[in-house]
């Protein structure tokens, strides 16, 4: 992890970390409680997406910048008063201008608070890292979270209805598989992604 | 004692103020944004009634906080609104309903006609029953079976025609549990509406 006070700060390795090498769902398995939950379509699971990624890049900011005032024994509260914040700003907005999405997200929103990804890129990143560097890696792992939870949701939309975004790509006369739209649906795609993902980085190995 | 209140400012003023700034963060958010979440609500529940209710130009709160009963037998609040015509006749009411179904409770709104005399059908609100099966309740072909019926009480039955209106309804097969449910919800609720509408007069 790259440090605040060193010389040489590996810029775009904290950007891109987040995509494949550190790629919270694939690779570190952290925050699986979306990837699971909101993955029944590709809309909301962009939506959910770019939330987290709102909520880490402020949440890595804020924390960045009060890093070398944070008391030890104080500090995870702090974190979480700070992403508390963001996720209740992010969720009023919802409600505000998508309020369709807000809908079927329903409690996942609020419960951006409790995803470790946010905290654990606080205590892993932002705690010891400088503005710049927090921010981008927010952005790495945000987008690599997106993409995951987009993989998976699109999977999931084309199999139990046979559109994607609305547009029908399934030729007629396909069953759609209703299973993939319950949870079975989401641990069964989620299981061999994961195992495609260990054997593609045990090659690269 | 004075060393103590140092002690305690130097450990939390951090806490303090951030809670402070964060807190007014929300508040800024919160006035800017929350008319727009209350319009959002309202558009939704007109949207919901008017497709219920076609003719209704505008719809207004009747009865506000009615006692209407809910899952597992509690006793939810909720509005019951009137439907007004163009001409701003009473053309019927329109209530949350709420009951227990196979997952997770099922939020319908019901609309009824200005007499309470016939049911003029269903939305689901909210639910989460099994796609493929509980799911179908959401269908034209089982909710159609309650529009225009006799607001009385419903009986489920297996085998039979769903074009026939009347209080016999065609369960959705493999999805008994959910049938049950929503004959049930209109059953219980409609019963506790007739009762507070012709409390308060809107009804005779």
């Amino acid at each position: 992890m790259a440090d605040g006070n060193a010389v040489k700060i590996d810029y775009f390795g904290s950007l891109t970390a987040g995509l494949w090498r550190e790629n919270p769902t694939f690779r570190l398995l952290i925050g699986m409680c979306p990837p699971l939950a909101v993955t029944t379509a590709v809309k909301p699971a962009l939506t959910m997406g770019l939330s987290v990624i709102f909520v880490l890049v402020c949440s890595n900011i804020v924390i960045s910048l009060m890093r070398n005032l944070l008391k030890p024994h104080l500090r995870i509260i702090m974190f979480c008063l700070s992403i508390a914040t963001f996720v209740t700003i992010c969720d009023l907005y919802l409600r505000a201008f998508a309020p369709r999405m807000s809908e079927i997200l329903g409690a996942y929103v609020p419960l951006i608070i409790v995803n470790c990804i946010i905290i654990f890129r606080a205590e892993a990143c932002a705690s010891k890292s400088n503005v710049w560097v927090s921010a981008l890696d927010g952005i790495g792992s945000g987008t690599g979270f997106t993409i995951a939870l987009c993989i998976l949701a699109g999977i999931r939309e084309i199999l139990a209805s046979g559109k994607i975004w609305d547009y029908q790509v399934m030729p007629h006369g396909f069953v759609p598989w209703a299973a993939m739209q319950m949870p079975v649906g989401a641990f069964v795609l989620l299981g061999l992604l994961l195992g495609l993902a260990a054997i593609i980085t045990a090659k690269k190995d | 004692m004075f060393g103590k209140i140092k002690y305690f400012i130097q450990q939390s003023w951090l806490l303090l103020l951030a809670s402070f700034i964060f807190g007014l963060m929300i508040a800024v958010a919160d006035v800017a944004w929350s008319a727009k979440i209350e319009q959002n609500k309202t558009a939704k529940m007109d949207n919901l009634m008017k497709g219920l209710i076609s003719d209704a130009n505008a719809f207004e709160v009747a009865v506000k906080d009615a006692n209407l009963p809910s899952n597992k037998g509690q006793v939810a609040k909720t509005n019951i609104y009137k439907a007004l015509d163009a001409k701003g006749n009473n053309i019927g009411f329109a209530f949350i309903a709420t009951g227990s179904g196979f997952a997770d409770k099922i939020e319908l709104i019901i609309a009824v006609d200005a007499n309470c005399g016939k049911f003029l059908g269903f939305q689901v609100l909210s639910s989460n029953e099994t796609p493929g099966f509980g799911d179908k309740m959401k269908t034209d072909s089982f909710r159609n079976q309650f529009k225009g019926a006799p607001a009385g009480q419903f009986s489920l039955i297996k085998i039979g025609k769903p074009e026939t209106i009347d209080n016999e309804i065609v369960a959705i097969s493999g999805a008994t549990v959910t049938s049950t449910a929503v004959v049930d919800i209109f059953n219980k609720s409609i019963v506790s509406v007739k009762e507070i509408l012709s409390q308060k007069g809107l009804i005779k």
